[in-house]
């Protein structure tokens, strides 16, 4: 049963980050590249320990952390997505001037973070593993010191962190006291024992929707996102967008996934999401509208993103649900990395208007944006349209018409925003031509597989789709 | 057969626009080149499945299946007697298009071609696609390079015209989306595997009352490509902006995807709803004839005048399409080859006045046909078979279509006679207003009559025009058996007794065609028609 091996992923990860730390002091600033290039290397190591580990089923600390085939396979994706994040970094930190050593240190410890909270069901390690995440995170939006903007948003995440994170464990202290336990499943069996809903019930999983509400940014816990995203550095962005997301979303999956399952009194509960998800969809694509900065634009798009994520959730199909992730991943890191693209030194062109002409003057980079702004979408035949098929496609077998109408037609919405930034980038006079640094290849590289990724998942999905049903076929509900 | 014909045609311009990404952007004749020769060999290709195509069964023939994603995702594509005939109709008009924008688009032309060859695969694979799943993929993305055709190349309020025309076409898909999820799950639930099948789920007995919901669904998103009455603000506004090349293929295939979705998808799927309905949707298909054919009479400008006609040509189609009987069924189809191909020839007359005058406003022209005489004859008889003389192609299919609905309903089709009548007098002041009268703006004075490429791309249209009004038979003959399948499919519900809660599934042996002499007679009544 206990397996160290258990720990190989994450421990490859700690390591690196800690080799980080340590060569941090001898290695110049203007070198500090370099540092990327190491942490790659124990991503690559810790993504073979979990490739290796597919079928092994290991445990350790009493089944508190286990590495089952949702775990492995979420944790692969977000250390693919880790590494992605790094290759976009590299050149980006020194033309903004934010190459700290430290950088790619706090990356990997947020990493850690997410590894830990998609390999338990128990509320405390969960509770670890999004601690570790999110003051990793405070620290990295802040990264950028000279900036007043940067400065705030490391802030508000702060202070607004903080506050959920304590709704968090609030409610898991409503949970403990009624079931004296905090692991899911037995939570789960002592409700259905019981069979009748207490107030603290309730008051408890309230609390935790609330507390994993605000990480995976949903109306109407959405406030911090805007900011944060427009003032964090733009791969942190790109992180933030991604990573948290998914992983609060795994640990809602491993929640609700047997709650909905076995608890008969769900309703309430069960239409406090549904609202949730309305909500989020419709506010936060309605609040792209107006936006005119593209890092705020695509923040609220990753709002919207949510709602439909809670659609998979509410409809219990996880293999959908876990899909949407995968190729979220790709469309939104991509995007991100396509503004990137568009930088120089000490320079980000970040409004919408700069974007005039881009299509024409940089046809690449104008090509693969306007394809993973299209994928985001949702139109065929790109990664994006197949995960909103899946998820309206299963949420309508389940009978939750109305709500994927309500879906359908926020994504309508959404068309028009996203359509609006191609608009800008083939369709309006360039206003002042400007001059990009395009000798980037790692960015080109991420570029590339993003594309690819997009691509290939609207395609033929195949062996993704097939390990996706694997994973959530072992899970025990 | 082992060749997949069907998805070389499909493809083939997609295929052919990655060749562009190897071209120099500067090269523009080579990339103009290509493209032609790339719709001329996709043209030739589909002239071999109009030989090979047998007219004497229904079932889809030069059909490809393959697994693609599982759960009933396949790729699995066909055409029958309808969709040949359009398939051919888009290959024909792209060797025209090409031709077209060879001198009005000087801009980015490599992007041009490209999005141009990418629409064509759109389109074709709608027609061609029996997996609901496949028929969707294609629906939406042919979405993507029409919204960057208008948009890039298009007029003055080009942007707002081309977000109107995908956020009105994606309002109804979107909904349709749901329909085709709900089928999928109905399925599902009465027969135990999953399809996105087309036949699979014409085999489906429906709950009424599901079927008005799914029609509904289905219903809107077909009306507003159609566009019937209601929904048609975005035509003009697209129409107008579009470049002359895009309008062609909007007029000429786009809007038919509209029609042909209400014959594959809307009334076959949902037989029940649609006679609930029909009288509704008749009556909509009625105020657009009336009413596009009022509003091309006031139209200052040209290109909308166009537009608008298509409203009204469009209507009657509509009608037709819901008369469903045999006659009425053959001339919608026949119908819109010839609104393809008249108000497709009409945009571009419109459009080669457009590169001599950079005008559109009626006013601005008069006394056209002294200065152009070659061009003055062509136009008049792209007129004249958008009006339906006898002789030409428009007239056939006017006179099916009218023949048709008269056997449903005699008031409707004594009203939509009006079609021809009000037709005739806006395309005629039209064409007066345009070409004859005193020559009074000196700019015309300098107009060089027809080059050898534009009359090289109307001759074919020309040509195709007289051989349609006089051999109808050859198109028609091709149809037969598929319209009859359709119309059985359709009339099916009356013959069994829905009493369950969803649906049942019927054995596939009753939904059969009728045999062949019957349709042998059936067509020697509709030639009588002619």
């Amino acid at each position: 049963m206990n397996n160290i091996w258990t720990l190989l992923p994450i421990v490859f990860v700690l390591t690196g980050s800690l080799l980080v730390l340590l060569l941090e002091v001898f290695i110049q600033r203007e070198t500090k590249d370099y540092l990327g290039f190491v942490s790659l290397m124990f991503l690559v190591l810790s993504g073979a320990a979990c490739v290796t580990f597919w079928n092994k089923g290991y445990s350790y600390f009493n089944g508190d952390l286990f590495l089952d085939k949702l775990a492995l396979f979420l944790s692969l994706l977000f250390i693919i997505g880790t590494a992605l994040i790094i290759l976009i970094s590299m050149k980006y930190l020194s033309l903004q001037n934010t190459n700290y050593g430290e950088y790619y240190s706090l990356l990997l410890f947020a990493l850690i973070g997410t590894l830990i909270m998609v390999s338990s069901t128990d509320l405390i390690i969960i509770f670890l593993g999004l601690e570790v995440l999110s003051m990793s995170s405070y620290a990295l939006a802040g990264l950028k010191r000279n900036d007043e903007k940067s400065g705030e948003a490391a802030l508000k995440y702060f202070l607004l962190g903080s506050f959920a994170s304590a709704f968090l464990i609030y409610g898991i202290a409503f949970l403990y006291g009624t079931s004296k336990s905090t692991e899911i499943f037995s939570i789960i069996d002592h409700f259905q024992a019981v069979s009748s809903q207490s107030i603290l019930v309730i008051a408890g999983f309230g609390l935790l929707i609330i507390g994993f509400g605000f990480k995976i940014a949903v109306v109407p816990f959405h406030m911090w996102t805007p900011d944060v995203y427009q003032g964090s550095p733009t791969p942190i962005t790109a992180f933030f967008s991604v990573l948290p997301k998914a992983a609060g979303f795994a640990v809602l999956l491993r929640l609700f996934g047997p709650y909905f399952g076995q608890i008969t009194q769900s309703q309430n509960i069960f239409m406090v999401l549904w609202f949730l998800s309305v909500l989020t969809m419709v506010a936060g694509n309605l609040l792209a509208l107006r936006q005119k900065n593209i890092k705020r634009l695509l923040a609220y798009s990753s709002i919207a993103h949510a709602g439909y994520l809670m659609i998979a959730v509410l409809a219990k199909s996880h293999y959908s649900l876990v899909f949407y992730l995968t190729v979220y991943l790709f469309m939104n890191i991509g995007a991100f990395s396509a503004v990137i693209a568009l930088s120089k030194k000490d320079k980000e062109y970040l409004q919408l208007k700069d974007y005039a002409g881009i299509g024409f003057r940089y046809p690449w980079i104008g090509a693969t944006l306007s394809i993973f702004l299209l994928s985001l979408a949702g139109f065929p035949p790109t990664g994006g349209f197949l995960a909103k098929f899946y998820v309206f496609s299963e949420a309508v077998s389940q009978d939750l018409v109305p709500l994927v109408v309500i879906g359908v037609l926020a994504s309508l919405i959404s068309v028009f925003y996203y359509l609006r930034v191609i608009v800008y980038m083939y369709m309006r006079e360039p206003s002042t031509p400007f001059e990009i640094d395009t000798n980037n290849a790692p960015l080109v590289l991420v570029l590339f597989i993003c594309l690819y990724g997009v691509i290939q998942l609207g395609i033929y999905p195949g062996n993704v789709l097939l390990f996706i049903k694997q994973a959530v076929a072992s899970l025990p509900f | 057969m082992n060749i997949p014909i069907l998805s070389i045609i499909t493809f083939l311009p997609a295929a052919g626009s990655l060749l562009f990404i190897f071209i120099n952007r500067k090269q523009k004749n080579l990339i103009r080149y290509t493209a032609l020769f790339i719709g001329i060999i996709n043209f030739i290709l589909s002239l071999f499945l109009f030989f090979q195509f047998s007219g004497q069964t229904g079932d889809p023939q030069f059909v490809e299946k393959a697994e693609w994603m599982g759960y009933g995702i396949q790729y699995h594509i066909g055409i029958d007697g309808i969709s040949l005939l359009l398939v051919l109709l888009t290959t024909f008009l792209m060797p025209i298009v090409i031709l077209s924008s060879w001198n009005s688009i000087q801009e980015k032309v490599k992007e041009y071609h490209i999005f141009m060859l990418l629409l064509v695969t759109g389109i074709l694979g709608v027609f061609v696609s029996l997996n609901l799943f496949l028929f969707y993929v294609f629906w939406e993305a042919m979405l993507i390079p029409m919204y960057f055709l208008i948009g890039i190349w298009g007029g003055k309020r080009k942007i707002y015209a081309t977000l109107k025309f995908v956020i009105f076409t994606m309002f109804g898909s979107l909904l349709m989306l749901v329909a085709i999820f709900a089928l999928y799950s109905i399925f599902y639930k009465t027969a135990g595997s999953y399809s996105f099948n087309l036949f699979d789920y014409y085999q489906l007995v429906l709950n009424p009352n599901i079927q008005i919901w799914l029609f509904l669904a289905f219903g809107l998103a077909f009306a507003i490509k159609v566009p019937m009455f209601p929904f048609h603000t975005w035509l003009p506004d697209a129409h107008v902006e579009a470049p002359t090349a895009g309008s062609v293929i909007l007029a000429g295939v786009l809007l038919k995807m509209g029609t042909y979705g209400f014959l594959r998808f809307a009334l076959p799927l949902f037989p029940d709803a649609a006679k609930k309905f029909i009288p509704y949707l008749a009556a909509l298909s009625l105020i657009g004839i009336i009413y596009g054919a009022l509003m091309a009479l006031i139209q200052k400008d040209v290109k909308s005048l166009v537009a608008y006609s298509s409203v009204s040509h469009m209507g009657l189609i509509m009608l037709a399409v819901f008369a469903l009987n045999l006659e009425s069924l053959e001339g919608a189809v026949y119908q819109m080859l010839n609104h393809g191909l008249s108000t497709g020839a009409l945009f571009l007359c419109v459009g080669i006045l457009y590169e001599r005058a950079h005008t559109r406003l009626i006013k601005d022209y008069g006394g056209v046909s002294r200065q152009m005489p070659v061009f003055a004859a062509f136009f008049l008889i792209c007129m004249l078979s958008s009006v339906g003389l006898p002789g030409l192609n428009g007239f056939v299919g006017e006179v099916l279509c009218l023949f048709g609905i008269f056997q449903s309903s005699k008031l409707l089709a004594i009203l939509g006679v009006s079609t021809i009548i009000l037709g005739a007098a806006y395309l005629l002041w039209m064409y007066q207003r345009v070409m004859q009268g005193p020559l009074e703006n000196k700019k015309i004075m300098t107009f060089k009559d027809l080059n050898k490429r534009e009359i090289g791309f109307l001759v074919p249209i020309i040509i195709l025009m007289f051989f349609m009004g006089i051999f109808p038979r050859p198109f028609l003959r091709k149809m037969d058996a598929s319209v009859h399948k359709l119309l059985n499919q359709i009339h099916r519900s009356e013959t069994y007794f829905v009493d369950k809660e969803t649906a049942i599934i019927i054995p596939e042996s009753a939904s059969g065609i009728e045999s062949d002499s019957q349709i042998k007679e059936k067509g020697i009544e509709s030639e009588n028609n002619e």
